[in-house]
Formats: structure tokens, C-alpha cells, sequence
């Protein structure tokens, strides 16, 4: 029996505007029920890539495929069963949420009920207000809720959480994970790492158009020649030079009110740190352990420093 | 997609009737110009019967210069045609609703202009509304495929504002839009033959006024019609839904092409003369028997009395040989008059009946000579059928055709109102066909 075909499948993906290649052959599958973050930083190429998979933009190689359809070859089909939302995507100031998501629904063969729709994201009260009176949050998931208008298979977020407070993207990011029970393969794009990592079951990390990196978060934190950290205070303080000379510490750098030692040996500096504390009767007022993060991988695999290019 | 296109086309219009701005540019700014129109030319006669073609052009002109660029573009700022560029199969039919929700927002305009007119002003309503509905799809099909190539020129709406005026102004100043053709120098005339804007205001003026051959109505229609296809074909392949979108080269060239219809058409007029301004209403040849049997002999005035006399057959006799002499330089100058040799029949019986119309109203003192004297230059140089439509016409539709207030050059002095000459002008014509008809003893 054949298996069924991955909700996604991107492949060699090449996007150029004039000379520049923004996105350079990128490759990722989606399966169904699956939450696949794209991160990156600015420019890196993830927006483009998102609107080549919703046939905004004609790739200029690649092959992508929606449920096994040729998005290239047959976009309408793919439209049926995708849903979008966009990073900028108003309405007229006098259209309600109701009249937005009757009028995009009326485009698809089995569209959801606007009130459902409205319910479900929290819009019934507000269904006959102007869009222009609708706060930033409620715009947004009307934006959230016009992606959900054809019950789709696939859903593309670009940013979704981006402009949201946090009790809204609280909601947001409930409403990502509650797609993997309903079998939908969930793409987003997104500036949170903290949000790719708890949200994502795959992570692809792209800069400058390239892929850098796509697998599980903990894959790509385990993966990471970053080491860990031990953050230690002490009182009264030690100098650097005795800290730096414990077993496995590679770099000591000052950190508050005390020091950050790079370790490749977590076990012996964390023996020789506390034979020195004993031999100099330090006291060791914080111990605590930074193991490596998505932002470590992200700075170590994108090249930038993190005053250059830090996440909002 | 059809419920899309419906449901789209619908909310289209009742947005468009909750946004103030939509409704002082697509309704008030309409008014105004009926107003500024009215105050111009409100003692025509009938008032504003032969501006009423130009009134809604601007108006349809407007909404395709102004208003439906400025939707859209203010729409493709928002990111709302991206939006629908999502959905499937939708850019056609919305696109589509658009137009034709234009079209209907513009036609609303245009009978609000047509109401107002008739009661602010006493303007006749349209003499053939199925031809001008007519008129009217052909104009807004051939500008609002303008609005769309300037929609997908514009980046912005400010661009929108520039380009539009681009267009308006050279249309409304001397593309015979505004300003009347007839009161433009022949090589303007000629010049507005390269602008779609004329044979938009004759086709309108087809159906408000009965104006024009069906030759002529045929052409501008066939004009217009050319000018949808090449501006409509250009505007939808340049559509742009995101504005990161630019035109190249191919893009410039559909533009071109847009405009390759105005010099084609323009210059098929100027080589076949078609350039000049068409002349005043004459529905002579529309009248109908049961018309023509309808006219009352019966309560005209006495041709011995004070209004509209006609001296007997015989009035030569009495005659002083100064009043004879005046009367056969009248007569003289009447057989080389040109208004009296227009090649329209009805016309040039119109203008001898406005001689005669003339010397009554001023009371000279051979008044009743000088209509007798019209009397036989009419009998002796028109056919029997060709003098019993025109007289009809002038009888029937005395507001119809050319006036003339003042007929000096053949000896006639006096300056009249042009309305109470039409009104003589009316009377004469009756007496006269009654003759012709066997209806009233000469």
C-alpha cells in the first residue's frame, strides 16, 4: 500500500528577485497533523518561501506539492485546501467579521459557518462591528479565523503571533497545537524562538534563503556545539584567573554579579569548583546551570551576534 | 465562484453607501456639476437638454478616473487584494463585481442627475432611455477600463489623483466633455476626435435627444466599444493585487495598446470627416403618421390678426413699390441664405419659418408680406413630403433644432428671445400645413 503523501513536500525551492537569490533551494516536508516553525532572521527568506507555497509567488525552480496536488500546476486546488493567514492583510474599514468570513467563504466548496468561525475565535460579539473598530488583537484573529474559513488541511501562518498580547498569543498558541488532533499540518513563520520550541514539532532554521538546520527542537539544541554554562556567584568573589583554570572551563566571562564558565566537562568543573570554594572558604552563594538553547543555536548556525540580530 | 461574485458584488455596494468620502465624490460631486451646468446653460431651449450627455459623462468619468482607481489601489495598499489572492478562482469575479458594482454606483449618479435636471430645471427626460442605458454600458465599459489601466499605473493613491487628472482634464477642456463641442475652434473639434470623450457624449446624446443618425449612433458605439476591449483586455492583464508588483517592459507595451484605439479611431474620423461637431436635434424624419393627423387647425390665430399674420395671395396690389421693393430684396436674400440652404430639409424650413417668426414678434410693418412671402418659397422649393415632415416637426417639437433669435443679414431687423420665436416659429408652421393639407381655405 502506498503511504499517503506527506501534507507538504518542498522541493529544491529557488525564488530570485533580479539578482538576488532569496531563497536557495530549499527542501522541507510537512506531514499531516505536524507543526513546522520557520525561523530565521530578517531577510532570511521565510516569507517568501510561505508565499511560494501559497501561490503568491512563482518559484523560479522547485517542485511543491499540497496533499500530493502540484501547487505550480493546479493553485486553485491547493487554494481549497489551504488555509492562509498573512502578516498584512487588512479589510475595508465598514466590512464586519461576519460579511469577511460569509464573502472568503463563499470561494470554497465547503466552507465553515461564520458563526462557528466566530465562536471560535472569539469574534461573536463583535461579528457586526466595523473592521476599523476592532481592536489589533481582534483583527488579528479575524485574520486567524478567515485562514480557518474552508476547513483546511494544511494552514500557513506568516507571524501570527507578532502585534498580539500576551494573553492572545496564549489563546493563538493553544489554537496551533490543538491542529495536531485534528490532523492539519501547521506551517508558521515566526521571530519567538521560545515559541518555535514549545509550539513546533520540527524547526527549519533558514538564513540568507538557505537552510540551515530542520529537526526537533531538542534535536537542534543536542546537535549544537554550543556547551553549557554554569552562572556562579560567589562571596567574597574569586578572581578570573582561578575559575578559568578549573577542569573543562573553556571561557570565563563576567555575568552579574558573577562569573559564566563555559564547560565541556559539567562534572569536573563542577567538582573543582567546589574544592576551591572548600580550599578558599568561598561561599558559593548561586550555582546554576545554562544548558544550550534555540537562540544559541540560532546565533551559532546564523553567524550573527545576538546585539546585531536579537529576536523581538 | 458565482456566490462569490454575488455576495461580493452586493457588499461592494452597501459598503460604498457607508463610506462618507465614496458618497461626496460618487454623488455630490455629480450634483455640483449639474448645478454649475444648470446655472451655465439653464436658458437653453429646453434647458440642459443638449448638456445632459456631457453631464453624464463627467459623472461616468469620475467614477473611472477617480473612483474605481482609488478603491482599488487604496485596497491593494491594505493587503485585501492579496487576501483574495488566496482564495480560489477569485480574482476574476471579484474583479468583476468591482466593475460592475462601479457601473451600478455610476448609473445611480447619473439618474440622480437625470431626476434633478427635470425637476430643478425642466429638463425633458431621456427621449429613448433604453437607448441611452444603452449609451451608457457602452461609456462606462470604455471608461472603466481606463480606471483599471490607471489602477494598475498608480502605485499609491496620490498617483491615482495625478494620473486620473491626466485623463479628466484634457477630456473635460477639449476632448468635447465639458466644454461643448460646438463651442470649440475646428481644429480642437478635430483634435477631441483622438479622445474617447466625444463620441461618449454623442452616444449618450443618442438617447437623451434623439441626436444623431443611427449611422453616427453606430459608429460612436462601435468606437466606444473598441475602446472598452483594448482598455478593459489592458487594465485586467496589468491588474496588479500586491503592490510590490511592477510593471516591465510587456506591461508598457499593453499600455500602449490601450491608447492605439483613440489615434485608430481618430483618425478614421478626421479622414472621413466624422470629426465635427454634430449639429442640433432633428427628429423630423420620427414623426409619425398618427402624429401628423393629431395637429390641431382649429384655434390658430387669424391670419388678419396681430399674431402670426400671413397676408392673402393677392397682397402685392397694395403694396408701396419701396415695400414691394424690400420685400423682393427679402425675398432675394432668402433663395441664398445659408441657414435656409442647410442640406437638412426640416432644418432650413425652420430657419424660413424663423424669418417669418421674427418680423411678427418685432411687429414689421410687413410682417404679414414676409410670411406670406415664406409661404411661397416654401411651396416652391420643398417636395409636398419633405415640407409636411418638416412643418410637422416645427409644429410638433418647436424646442427641437435650431433656433435663430436674429435674422438681420436677410433684411428682418429685431433680436427676439429664441423661445418666443420657436413658439411663432410653431403657430406659422401649423397655418402653413393646414394649407397644404386642405385644412385651412387660403
Amino acid at each position: 500500500m502506498t503511504p499517503p503523501p506527506p501534507a507538504i513536500s518542498v522541493r529544491g525551492l529557488r525564488k530570485r528577485y533580479g539578482n538576488a537569490e532569496v531563497v536557495s533551494g530549499v527542501s522541507f516536508e510537512v506531514a499531516p497533523g505536524e507543526i513546522l516553525g520557520l525561523i530565521g532572521p530578517n531577510g532570511a527568506g521565510k516569507t517568501t518561501t510561505l508565499e511560494c507555497l501559497l501561490g503568491l509567488r512563482q518559484p523560479d525552480e522547485g517542485d511543491i506539492r499540497v496533499l500530493g496536488i502540484d501547487a505550480r500546476a493546479r493553485p486553485d486546488e491547493v487554494r481549497q485546501r489551504i488555509g492562509a493567514q498573512l502578516q498584512v492583510s487588512a479589510l475595508p474599514d465598514a466590512m464586519t467579521p461576519r460579511q469577511a468570513l460569509r464573502l472568503c467563504g463563499a470561494f470554497y466548496r465547503s466552507p465553515v459557518e461564520p458563526e462557528e468561525l466566530l465562536r471560535t475565535f472569539g469574534l461573536a460579539e463583535r461579528s457586526d462591528a466595523r473592521f476599523s473598530s476592532l481592536s489589533a488583537g481582534q483583527a488579528r484573529r479575524l485574520a486567524l479565523a478567515l485562514a480557518f474559513v474552508n476547513d483546511p488541511q494544511v494552514v500557513v501562518l506568516d507571524e501570527p503571533s507578532a502585534g498580539l498580547d500576551p494573553a492572545s498569543r496564549r489563546d493563538l498558541h493553544r489554537l496551533i497545537a490543538a491542529q495536531r488532533s485534528a490532523r492539519r499540518a501547521v506551517v508558521f513563520t515566526t521571530h519567538y524562538l521560545e515559541e518555535a520550541r514549545s509550539l513546533c514539532d520540527r524547526i527549519a532554521l533558514l538564513d540568507r534563503g538557505r537552510l540551515l538546520a530542520l529537526g526537533p527542537p531538542e534535536e537542534l539544541v543536542a546537535g549544537s556545539k554550543v556547551r553549557p554554562r554554569l552562572i556562579v556567584e560567589l562571596r567574597p568573589p574569586l578572581a578570573r584567573d582561578s575559575l578559568a583554570a578549573l577542569a573543562g572551563v573553556g571561557r570565563c566571562d563576567p555575568e552579574g554579579a558573577g562569573w559564566s564558565l563555559e564547560t565541556d566537562s559539567l562534572p569536573g568543573t563542577l567538582a573543582g569548583l567546589a574544592a576551591l570554594a572548600a580550599a578558599s572558604g568561598t561561599e558559593l552563594a548561586e550555582v546554576r546551570l545554562r544548558r544550550p538553547t534555540l537562540d544559541d543555536v540560532f546565533f551559532e548556525l546564523t553567524g550573527r551576534s545576538r546585539a546585531e540580530d536579537e529576536p523581538a | 465562484m458565482i456566490r462569490g461574485f454575488l455576495y461580493h458584488f452586493l457588499l461592494t455596494l452597501r459598503l460604498n453607501f457607508k463610506n462618507r468620502q465614496a458618497l461626496i465624490y460618487g454623488y455630490f460631486v455629480p450634483v455640483f456639476f449639474l448645478i454649475a451646468f444648470g446655472t451655465l446653460f439653464r436658458a437653453g431651449d429646453p434647458p440642459l437638454l443638449r448638456q445632459m450627455s456631457q453631464l453624464l459623462t463627467i459623472s461616468v468619468l469620475g467614477g473611472a478616473c477617480f473612483g474605481l482607481p482609488t478603491a482599488l489601489v487604496s485596497e491593494r495598499e491594505r493587503g485585501l487584494w492579496r487576501r483574495f489572492r488566496l482564495l480560489p478562482g477569485a480574482l476574476v469575479p471579484l474583479l468583476a463585481s468591482t466593475l460592475l458594482a462601479r457601473t451600478i454606483l455610476v448609473a445611480g449618479a447619473c439618474l440622480l442627475q437625470i431626476v434633478l435636471a427635470h425637476g430643478i430645471y425642466g429638463t425633458p427626460f431621456p427621449q429613448d432611455p433604453w437607448m441611452l442605458a444603452g449609451g451608457f454600458a457602452a461609456v462606462a465599459a470604455a471608461f472603466l477600463g481606463m480606471g483599471l489601466v490607471v489602477a494598475a499605473l498608480a502605485d499609491d493613491v496620490p498617483a491615482v489623483q495625478a494620473l486620473g487628472q491626466c485623463l479628466f482634464l484634457p477630456l473635460i477642456m477639449i476632448g468635447g466633455v465639458g466644454v461643448p463641442l460646438l463651442a470649440l475652434p475646428p481644429w480642437a473639434q478635430c483634435l477631441a476626435s483622438f479622445f474617447p470623450g466625444r463620441y461618449a457624449v454623442d452616444a449618450l446624446q443618442a438617447g437623451y435627444s434623439g441626436e444623431g443618425t443611427a449611422g453616427v449612433l453606430a459608429f460612436n458605439l462601435e468606437a466606444l466599444g473598441l475602446f472598452a476591449l483594448a482598455a478593459g483586455a489592458a487594465g485586467a492583464r496589468l491588474f496588479r493585487w500586491d503592490g510590490a508588483q511592477r510593471m516591465g517592459r510587456p506591461g508598457r507595451l499593453w499600455v500602449a495598446g490601450a491608447v492605439v484605439p483613440w489615434l485608430a479611431v481618430g483618425a478614421f474620423s478626421a479622414a472621413t470627416g466624422r470629426w465635427h461637431a454634430l449639429g442640433p436635434v432633428n427628429t423630423a424624419a420620427a414623426i409619425t403618421g398618427a402624429e401628423l393627423n393629431a395637429i390641431s387647425f382649429e384655434r390658430l390665430p387669424p391670419d388678419d390678426g396681430i399674431f402670426t399674420p400671413i397676408a392673402p395671395p393677392d397682397f402685392a396690389k397694395g403694396l408701396s413699390p419701396a415695400d414691394k421693393a424690400r420685400l423682393d430684396a427679402i425675398a432675394f436674400n432668402l433663395g441664398t441664405w445659408a441657414p435656409a440652404n442647410d442640406p437638412d430639409p426640416s432644418q432650413s424650413i425652420r430657419a424660413l419659418l424663423n424669418v417669418a417668426a421674427v418680423a411678427d414678434v418685432a411687429e414689421d410693418r410687413l410682417e404679414g408680406p414676409i410670411a406670406r412671402t415664406v409661404l411661397n418659397l416654401l411651396f416652391a422649393r420643398y417636395r409636398r413630403q419633405d415640407l409636411v415632415h418638416g412643418l410637422a416637426w416645427i409644429a410638433l417639437r418647436p424646442g427641437e433644432g435650431e433656433a435663430r433669435s436674429s435674422v438681420a443679414e436677410v433684411g428682418v431687423p429685431g433680436r427676439i428671445d429664441p423661445k418666443e420665436v420657436r413658439a411663432r416659429s410653431a403657430i406659422y408652421a401649423a397655418k402653413f400645413l393646414g394649407r397644404i393639407r386642405g385644412r385651412i381655405a387660403d
